[in-house]
């Protein structure tokens, strides 16, 4: 299955994981998401709020002031 | 009890209801704070930006929530006269914008901003050349609404944007009355205004739309909510309900009204002599009635209607009880005796024909005693 991709760079917690979770919600189960967070509290905090509902981080890249993160929704 | 006064406000519809009860009830949380319920909440602001961006084909980015239309108009219309930090500028508005917009055009002209109010022809409709010609070197931005809140007339929005495109001017739309009622430019649009509770969803809520760039300065300074144009903890349970009633918005029920609208206007006009139709007959929204009975005051006429159960109102709600002729109405050409005998019969998602029916049959009780009692 093809990557979606969502930039949420520049967005505040906790809008950056609200907008992250909505997105995977609307996923099928195993789909991956691109999801780009700024650096700082949004990589400490985001992750952790999706693994909470299921979601799992498979991967991520600094790049930067940022990071880019693939997600794999829930099955 | 007949409701037919939807332009003004409309029933908050159960789904909306059931909603926003869910959100006071369980979802408590300040959505800027970074722990679980902070994040539950924002999950609702999210969800709700989500949708208005999408019905205004905006980006969730572009989507600021406002505590109203009057607030959206209000910050569009300060902040656009001010987004390039000069003193002075132009505005251009129509004389039959709402009086959240032509009260700040007015505000803003006492400090020192040039403001053109064009000419509506006699059905309220703006001419887009009028926009092209009054357009000038330092206006600010063009505000119009894509449909009047009086006598429903729909704009000829498109060439009206096309004309402030061409010239580089921003254009506000207050799309209070037209949002999922009517197709309109939103995304030729800078700046759009929408509400709540015109489209059965709760008061205190509204919508700016910014496209994304434009350097619009906040009016509320504070907590840097609402990508810092709106600062203040938002009202969650509202939004969530605004987003709420977005979804339930649909072109079958648009038509249905205008059925109702249209059978309205026909079975009045049929069935009272001296009947008339202000407005458009042809490019009007689904939902709106302006009508007058010769002779008949609209004031007097409205308490009548309201004795007998069937709520109508004389125009806009927020100028409802002036004595004056509606500035609407003035403005297209209308003379003050005739102006004074409009009504406005607005019907929403809880009307129904036999409402229209008795509204008909009250409508011929009254007015036939009003003229005989004269």
């Amino acid at each position: 299955m093809s990557a979606e991709r969502l930039d949420l760079r520049g967005v505040k917690c906790p809008a950056n994981a609200a907008r992250a979770l909505l997105r995977l919600e609307c996923m099928d189960a195993g789909q991956e998401l691109e999801l780009w967070l700024d650096d700082g509290e949004p990589i400490d905090s985001v992750p952790p709020s999706l693994e909470q509902e299921g979601h799992e981080i498979v991967d991520r890249d600094r790049q930067g002031m940022h990071w880019c993160l693939r997600v794999r929704a829930r099955r | 009890m007949i409701y037919l006064d939807n332009a003004s406000t409309t029933p908050v519809a159960r789904e909306v209801v059931e909603t926003m009860l869910a959100a006071l009830r369980d979802t408590y949380g300040n959505p800027s704070s970074g722990h679980r319920a902070g994040l539950d909440a924002a999950r609702l602001l999210e969800r709700a930006r989500a949708i208005v961006a999408a019905a205004l084909q905006a980006d969730p980015d572009e989507v600021v929530f406002t505590s109203g239309g009057t607030e959206a108009n209000n910050l569009a219309l300060q902040g656009a006269v001010r987004a390039d930090g000069r003193p002075g500028g132009h505005l251009v508005v129509s004389p039959i914008e709402h009086s959240s917009v032509l009260e700040t055009a007015a505000f803003l002209e006492g400090q020192g901003v040039a403001v053109t109010r064009l000419p509506v022809d006699g059905e309220g409709r703006v001419d887009p050349d009028d926009v092209r010609r009054a357009l000038r070197p330092d206006t600010r931005l063009v505000s119009i609404a894509p449909a009047n809140h009086e006598v429903g007339t729909v704009q000829p929005v498109d060439a009206i944007a096309a004309a402030c495109a061409d010239a580089g001017i921003p254009l506000h739309l207050d799309a209070c009355q037209a949002f999922t009622r009517v197709a309109f430019p939103a995304d030729l649009a800078t700046l759009v205004s929408v509400n709540g509770h015109k489209i059965h969803g709760p008061k205190g809520v509204g919508v700016l739309r910014v496209r994304r760039g434009f350097p619009l300065p906040p009016l509320l300074h504070g907590g840097g909510q609402e990508g810092g144009l709106r600062s203040g903890t938002p009202n969650v349970p509202a939004i969530a309900g605004f987003g709420r009633a977005v979804q339930l918005a649909s072109p079958a029920e648009n038509a249905r009204q205008a059925g109702l609208r249209d059978a309205f206007l026909d079975r009045a006009q049929e069935a009272l002599p001296g009947a008339r139709v202000f407005g458009s007959r042809t490019d009007r929204l689904c939902n709106n009635a302006c009508v007058g009975f010769d002779g008949v005051p609209g004031r007097e006429l409205v308490v009548a209607l309201d004795r007998l159960g069937i709520q109508v109102s004389r125009g806009s709600a927020c100028a409802s009880g002036s004595t004056r002729p509606s500035a609407v109405l003035t403005a297209m050409g209308v003379p003050a005796t005739v102006a004074l005998t409009a009504i406005r019969v607005s019907v929403g998602r809880t009307t129904t024909m036999d409402d229209i029916e008795a509204a008909i049959a009250a409508l011929k009780r009254v007015v036939a005693s009003m003229r005989g009692g004269r």
